[in-house]
């Protein structure tokens, strides 16, 4: 347990994202006017939220060295189904968080069993499926359907004691998946296969069982986005997904986790998420234009990946 | 010991899986001969060209990136990025016209230059990189265009680009097959082109044997940049208006095509014949889809199906060699 302490300090990747969400928030309440107020703060956690568990799901097919860009979509389709079955009754909210959890956990079934036959790469199948769930989402709808049922909304938005609801949501979900990842056989045989999938298979792990795990891991993580995406937006939105699958990533890599798998874990992956929320709220309260978001988004993202090169591999 | 005979043989079936391709272009066609008989009319296969023209000519620069081993998702963005460049810059005088499409192909090959400077000084993966960087140049579209359809052009531009040669070829459709024509010899014949399938098939074996890697990394993402710009003039010379997200989407049409033609994300195998039967397989699967009264949407489901289940037969078809 010591020397698990000691190698964890060795790597600074594994803890450098704290350091920076600390200084982010420094930066930002110095530097962002109306940003340390009780009402953004909470806003912040809010919008972190939903990211933050997508990211987690994400995390675990990182981990595994697989990746997943289906999952932006696939909370979008989510979204627009619970809405429209619940359509802003309260009696139907089992129903709705069923749909959201067991058609995100289904299809993360679909796209694990389709990696493990076709053996196409992950990159590929799941950008694939991307496709695929966009084309199913518009022809289901090509515009905002049904209502939140008022539970979604109240998970989402709702403080308690000042306290974001979302924000426990999040904690919870992020204690339980390392708890599975750290203390459990499947979550180190997840770190097994992301670091060397043939020695984990003849170590005798069933590698195909773990990279089904895992995608089931990231399509709930999905179903549980969409329910709080669902009950922050309040409607059933076609595009509510669209580019969370690049942000789940680049959270994922910000957090330390290397995308070639095997190393990492969650709760870098909720700081990062944290800095990319905090990060966009600064934006939108320095009124800096939509267009210019999109940029500054799309260097985040590229930093973030040319951040994450394997040690020692560089030329 | 294998006789000539059983070599015969196998070389022929490994001929018949390399260009199955266009065997199933020429299925889907006859199939369509049989729901109208205009498919086979040279007038019909001419107009499918000319639809198909911007994206096809971006797609022979991803093919090169890919027989590399590399990708290029950041085309959609550069055909839209290229659309509005080209429109603000012609301001609707026909005189501009050299101007703007020399500045068009020149920021396409730039966006192409820094992909490949970001992927050839790193090991990071393109995907995701291309990813990003689309993200970023939709971003300089919006800023540049300030978010609305801005810039106009000069009829000359349009009249010359759709008129019909000898009433059947259009101009964008000769000016596809020439991209492809050149993308397909220079991918044969030239010393930059063969290389890049030893380094698309063994990266190792290409740096132990001294090939330039990094500028042959830098020349052929600034050639998919660049063939991407041009993309995006025949857009905006197909549809006369510029957009800020006129080529959202394209990387999936363009990405299908490739991979149905035979070129894998792996690297090292392919070509640009196949992209240009990927091209048709897909276009003219789209026509009949339209046909059917399926819109938009059911294409991109078609599209990921594509993507998908080419990627697993080719695979299939190379572990069984």
């Amino acid at each position: 347990m010591r020397r698990d302490r000691a190698r964890w300090l060795q790597d600074p990747r594994q803890y450098a994202i704290v350091i920076v969400l600390l200084l982010a928030v420094l930066a930002a309440v110095i530097g962002v006017p109306d940003f340390n107020t009780k009402e953004n703060l909470g806003n912040v956690v809010t919008q972190s939220a939903a990211l933050g568990v997508l990211a987690i799901g994400q995390t675990f097919v990182i981990l595994c060295g697989l990746i997943d860009l289906s999952v932006g979509q696939l909370l979008g389709l989510i979204v627009v189904l619970s809405c429209d079955l619940a359509s802003g009754r309260p009696e139907w909210f089992v129903a709705a968080m069923a749909l959201a959890l067991g058609l995100g956990a289904a299809c993360g079934a679909v796209t694990g069993l389709l990696n493990n036959w076709l053996r196409v790469h992950p990159l590929i199948l799941t950008f694939g499926l991307l496709s695929v769930l966009q084309g199913t989402i518009f022809l289901y709808t090509d515009r905002s359907v049904g209502q939140a049922p008022p539970q979604f909304a109240w998970l989402a938005n709702a403080r308690l004691g000042g306290l974001p609801a979302a924000a426990l949501v999040l904690l919870l979900i992020t204690a339980t998946a390392h708890l599975v990842l750290t203390r459990t056989a499947i979550g180190r045989h997840v770190y097994a296969v992301g670091g060397n999938e043939e020695h984990a298979r003849r170590a005798g792990i069933n590698t195909p069982g773990v990279k089904l795990f895992v995608f089931v891991m990231s399509g709930l993580g999905a179903g549980l986005a969409a329910v709080l995406v669902a009950g922050r937006l309040g409607t059933g939105f076609p595009n509510a997904g669209t580019g969370y699958e690049l942000d789940a990533i680049v959270a994922v890599v910000l957090g330390g986790t290397s995308l070639a798998g095997g190393t990492g874990n969650v709760i870098g992956t909720v700081a990062a998420a944290f800095v990319l929320g905090l990060i966009n709220n600064s934006l939108n309260l320095l009124q800096i234009s939509s267009f210019v978001q999109i940029l500054v988004k799309g260097l985040i993202v590229i930093g973030a990946i040319l951040l994450n090169q394997p040690a020692g591999d560089r030329q | 010991m294998i006789s000539a005979l059983q070599i015969n043989r196998l070389t022929m079936a490994a001929v018949v899986e390399r260009n199955a391709i266009w065997i199933v272009l020429l299925v889907l066609l006859l199939a369509g001969t049989a729901l109208s008989d205009a498919f086979l009319r040279p007038v019909y296969l001419g107009n499918v060209v000319r639809q198909l023209a911007p994206v096809g000519i971006a797609a022979v620069g991803v093919t090169l990136v890919m027989v590399l081993g590399g990708i290029d998702l950041s085309v959609g963005a550069v055909i839209s990025l290229a659309a509005v460049i080209c429109a603000v810059q012609m301001d609707g005088k026909t005189g501009n016209i050299p101007w703007a499409l020399g500045t068009t192909l020149l920021a396409g090959a730039v966006v192409g230059l820094a992909n490949g400077l970001l992927i050839a000084f790193s090991r990071a993966s393109p995907f995701i990189l291309t990813l990003g960087s689309s993200l970023a140049v939709y971003g300089l579209t919006q800023i540049y265009s300030g978010g609305t359809a801005r810039g106009v052009i000069a009829p000359e531009f349009r009249e010359f680009f759709n008129y019909r040669i000898g009433g059947i070829v259009p101009v964008l459709a000769l000016a596809f097959l020439l991209v492809a024509l050149a993308g397909a010899l220079a991918l044969r014949h030239s010393r930059h082109g063969r290389s890049l399938y030893l380094i698309g098939s063994n990266p190792r074996a290409a740096r132990i044997t001294g090939l330039p890697i990094t500028r042959i990394t830098l020349v052929t993402y600034s050639l998919s940049g660049l063939l991407a710009g041009f993309g995006g003039i025949a857009l905006l010379a197909r549809s006369g208006v510029s957009g800020t997200f006129s080529g959202r989407g394209l990387e999936f049409d363009v990405l299908a095509a490739v991979v149905l033609g035979g070129t894998t994300f792996e690297g090292g195998v392919g070509g640009v014949g196949g992209t240009v039967a990927g091209m048709l397989v897909l276009f003219v699967a789209f026509n009949m889809v339209n046909m059917a009264g399926l819109n938009y949407n059911a294409q991109l489901i078609i599209k990921g199906t594509i993507i998908i289940a080419s990627s697993a037969a080719y695979g299939y078809l190379k572990r069984r060699e």
